[in-house]
Order: structure tokens, then sequence, then C-alpha cells
């Protein structure tokens, strides 16, 4: 277990007040002057630094942005009204292409809304498998953004050398369930299948090693001058306005709330492994960097004690016929398992009538599921509550009172896709 | 209390309590399902409830809000649901305001920002009205869409012109 229990010294910083950090914003945002005239700037959709396509309208007063007006929904694809014609298993290879970033995670969020429906259990083991899984989606999306954030302020390499390490990730998923970006690995009860053999000590080998590289990123972007100069005191976004905004995740932890739904609200099997919530306390973006940075040192630990601990057990509930699928191995061999097989797929589970809400923690925020039944397999109707969505809302918000040059990188440190927000 | 059989946690418990005793009669109903709490609320009294819930009882974040159609009850086929939560607690609660075809809502953007885009959001797929919001366009779909996709009368499948609109430069 060594390697991965220590961080690496972060910079000393100064922990700000509420009140310090909002006079710091005020002092950030005052505006040149009341009278010149805007200049209108658009901002993609089509721009590498917007991460999708994102398109945002800014007035300038001189440097400043004095407002702008983001505008979203060209990846639109109706996914709720797809909902409300599929059964709850059909749906959930939609639900990969939300964030397509971290898929198994929003598979994960809607396996557990329609459990908490259903009100089923997930076998031990699944829950482990689940919770190495949403872990590793937080690796590779983390990296991911550490590159792009990165290359925003200009460092080309460096994003090359993070979808390197990222490879590795991807390389466990494509070995655990045969595909890359889009899992779909969750099932309702459980996950699609267990653990293929070798997995366990190739994942151990990769995560052993990932904190070493972690270091090595730490070394190179917090030691370097223009990236400090382009990221701290920069993009000040305060408790306040995350709660009103409904801005969650790294970027809430940041302004120094202790809230992750890990925590606070423990799925899967969070309340058996010991981690920290990765809290920073200045609110800006170099705030957001290092949440995301401890958050990763985290997940490997996250994942080692996962391995340590992993039960045996079945991957999928075995115990509700009429709601789960069987396991794939039996389908061949024994008739009732097939039986139950074809049920699911062509008529879907049985559903109490109902209404329930569930969130849990993904990489870039609280992501929620909202299910309305009428006591069929259908949806009555599947609201996707995706953390993007909001993020996207407040950036006026947090580009109000900065420097144009400096939107690029703020709209960076809030970690954005597209398909999350447009749904 | 429209209770399932099933428990609330204790804090709900002294939310649903002081929730009773302030608008008692003007409530339309509760109930309980899976420990989430649920108050039917009349249209007109949405922002007083809401305002009180944020000011009085904690629930100090807007979860999301969002809308839904049941065309089989005749006399309010929509509904629209604001899901609240307390950031202090992390207890959850669920406002559901029936509507008839047409009816206006009263906007809660001014309790909280978060709610602009939604109700736009909402607007947008069930031709709810959210009165007093500040912007009321379209947001996912084309500015040229016609109609509520959301709605249960509207298609899944079908064949939506796409064209480039010139007439719409520089109102979007």
């Amino acid at each position: 277990m060594a390697g991965h229990e220590s961080h690496p010294p972060a910079p000393p910083k100064p922990r700000a007040t509420p009140e310090e950090m909002r006079e710091r914003k005020r002092l950030s945002r005052q505006r040149v002057s009341d009278d010149s005239e805007f200049i209108t700037v658009s901002m993609g959709p089509q721009h590498p630094s917007t991460h999708g396509v994102y398109q945002a309208v800014v007035d300038l007063d001189g440097e400043i942005v004095v407002n702008a007006r983001p505008s979203i929904g060209n990846l639109h694809r109706g996914v709720e009204k797809l909902a409300e014609v599929k059964s709850y298993h059909r749906f959930l290879p939609l639900t990969d292409r939300l964030d397509y970033i971290s898929s198994f995670a929003m598979n994960h969020a809607y396996a557990e809304a329609v459990e908490k429906l259903m009100d089923i259990e997930v076998p031990r083991r699944a829950r482990y498998i689940r919770t190495i899984g949403d872990e590793l989606c937080r690796l590779s999306n983390h990296l991911l953004w550490l590159g792009v954030h990165v290359m925003d302020f200009g460092a080309q390499t460096f994003f090359l050398i993070c979808f390197r390490d990222r490879e590795y990730v991807l390389d466990l998923w494509e070995m655990l369930c045969g595909a890359r970006l889009t899992h779909s690995y969750a099932r309702i009860g459980g996950v699609a299948a267990d653990l293929p053999d070798g997995w366990v000590e190739k994942c151990r080998a990769a995560m052993e090693f990932m904190p070493r590289r972690l270091a090595e990123y730490q070394r190179l972007v917090e030691k370097n001058r223009i990236f400090l100069k382009r990221t701290v005191g920069i993009g000040i976004f305060t408790r306040e306005d995350c709660v009103a905004w409904r801005v969650t995740g790294p970027s809430l932890r940041a302004t120094g709330m202790e809230r992750d739904l890990r925590k606070t609200e423990p799925y899967a099997a969070y309340d058996e492994v010991d981690f920290d919530v990765a809290v920073e306390y200045d609110a800006d973006v170099y705030s957001r960097y290092l949440v995301r940075m401890k958050e990763m040192y985290e997940s490997c630990r996250i994942i080692l004690q996962c391995l340590d601990q992993l039960p045996e057990g079945d991957y999928i509930n075995q115990d509700a016929p009429s709601q789960t699928f069987p396991r794939k191995k039996q389908v061949m061999r024994d008739s009732a398992a097939m039986v139950q097989d074809f049920m699911q797929t062509f008529r879907g589970p049985k559903v109490p009538k109902g209404e329930v809400y569930k969130a849990i923690e993904v990489p870039k925020g609280e992501m929620g599921v909202y299910i309305v039944s009428d006591g069929t397999s259908i949806p009555q109707r599947l609201h996707l509550v995706t953390p993007t969505f909001y993020h996207c809302q407040a950036t006026p918000a947090l580009f109000e009172g900065e420097m144009i040059s400096d939107v690029v990188g703020i709209f960076g440190s809030v970690d954005i896709v597209l398909g999350d927000s447009d749904r | 209390m429209d209770s399932t059989g099933e428990q609330i946690s204790d804090a709900l418990k002294s939310v649903f309590g002081k929730i009773e005793e302030k608008f008692g009669a003007r409530l339309l109903g509760s109930s309980v399902f899976r420990g989430e709490l649920t108050f039917l609320v009349a249209a007109e009294d949405l922002v007083e409830v809401a305002t009180y819930c944020k000011a009085g009882l904690g629930f100090d974040r807007l979860e999301f809000l969002t809308g839904n159609h049941y065309p089989e009850r005749l006399e309010q086929p929509f509904e629209v649901a604001v899901h609240l939560t307390s950031m202090a607690t992390n207890d959850r609660l669920r406002l559901k305001v029936p509507l008839k075809e047409g009816q206006k809502m009263p906007t809660l953007s001014s309790l909280w920002p978060a709610a602009n885009w939604c109700e736009r959001e909402t607007w947008e797929m069930y031709g709810i009205e959210f009165e007093g919001h500040p912007n009321l366009i379209r947001l996912l779909t084309d500015a040229d869409f016609e109609g509520h996709p959301l709605r249960k009368d509207f298609p899944v499948r079908g064949l939506v012109g796409g064209r480039i609109r010139t007439d719409l430069k520089g109102k979007i």
C-alpha cells in the first residue's frame, strides 16, 4: 500500500474566509467605465477551447467581460423523450452518451435511481465493482480535464502526456467490458459481468503507478509561473454563488464546502472505504485544479482499498427475477434463466408506481435522476439532472468582470462536457 | 398524511409538521414514497411556500425544476415538480404544482437563479409559461422549432425540416 498514501506537499496557501473571498471577488470585478461602448465577441461553437459545441457571446468593455450569453443545445438528442418509449433496461446504454468522458458514472447514477424505485438490493461484490468503476471514471475524466485545461493555457505537450496515462485507465475498461468510452457496464441490480481473470492485478499495478505520475504532473504544473499567474486569484466563484446557481462537484469544494455525496449520502461501497474529501478554500481556478488533483490521489487510494477488500459473491442481484437480468453464463444452460433473460429483454422489469430522485457524485458534480413511474415497465417521465447543464448556466456569472483572456481558463476550470448539458 | 406506509427521517418529519402547520388547508396534499416527502401546492401559493422553505426551513438550493404531462388527467394535465435541497442537512423536498392547460406558473428565478434555465427548458418542452421570467426563449431545440416535444401527444418519430434561418440573425 506504499506510494498512494501521502500527498506531495502543496504550496502553502492562506485560508480565506467567505468575507475575504467576496472582497477579492469585488476587487477583481471592477468595471473599467460605465459609458464606453461594448464590443461583442462570439466564442464558439466550434472553437477548440469551448470543449464542445458551446457558444458564448460576450460583451466586452475594453478587455473586461461585462456580460456573457451562453447558448447550448447544439447536441440535443431528446434522451428524455426516448426514455418514455424504452423499458428501464433498454434505456441504460443511452445514459452513456450523456457525459461520454465518464460514462460508467452515468450508468451508475441511472441504475442507483432505478434500484431505489424498485427497492432492490445490490450484492456487496457488485457495489465494490461499481465503486472501482466510478473511481476509474473519475481518474480518466480528471486526466482528460487536466490535459485540456493546461492546454488552454498553451501547454500542448502536457495534453499528450495526460492522454498517455489515461490510456492505462481506458485499457482497464477495455479489458473489463470491451469498450473504452461508452461502457454500458452497469445493470439494474448489479453490473454486466464479473471482473475478468488478471484484471485485479493489472488494476492494482496501474493504481500503484498512477500517484507517481500525478506527482510528476504536479511538479510540471505547479512550478510553472505562467500557469500560476493565470490561475491564482482568477475566476472566483463564492460559496453563495455556487449554492444559488447549483454549481456542484469540485467547483463547490474549491470554496471550502465539504459536500461530497460519497460522504453525505453514501452509496455503493463508499461507506466501507477510507478516503478524504478534497477541499480548498480560495474558490479560484487554481483551487479547482488542486481539488481535482487531490481527488485523483484519493481515487487511487479508494480503488486500492476496494481491490484489497473485494468480497466474493454475485455480481448481479439474483433474488428479484422479475426485475433484473440473470447471470449471462446461465442463460444458455438453465431454462428458467433463459426465460428470465427473454422476459427482461422484451417485456422489461416490473416496477412499482411512484416517483424517486437519486443523486450520486459523478466526476463533474452531482448527477441526479428523477423517475416518475406509473407501474409499467416504461418510465412515465425520466428527467436527468446533469451537472454541466447548471455549470453552463452559471458561466455568465463566472465570466463577468474577468479579462477576456481568462475566459478560456475559467471555462476550462469548471469542466464541461456538452453531451451532459444538452441531453 | 397520504402515506404509503413508508418512513421518513425525523428531520423531514419536523419539516412536514412545520409546513403543514403554516399552510395547512392551502396545501392540496402530501405523500411519502421511498423516504421522499412531496407536497402538492397550488400555483398561486408556490412562491410563498418556496420562500418559506428557503428562508424558514433552510432549503437553500434548488435541485431542479421540471414538468410532466398526464393526458389522462382531463382537468389538470400538466405538473411542475420543484426539488429543493438543504445544504446543511442534505434533506430533500419536492413541491408539485398541478396545472391546467394554458395556466401560467409563477417564476422562481428571482429566488434561485438556477431556476432560469430549468424554467426555459420546461416551457420549451411542455409549453408551460412562467410569469415574470426574464428570458423565456428556446434553450435546447432550434429557435424555429415548433411544438413542445415532451408532451405525450408529440410523436417520437417524424421529420421536421432542418433549414438555416437567416432572418433570426442577431436575435439569438
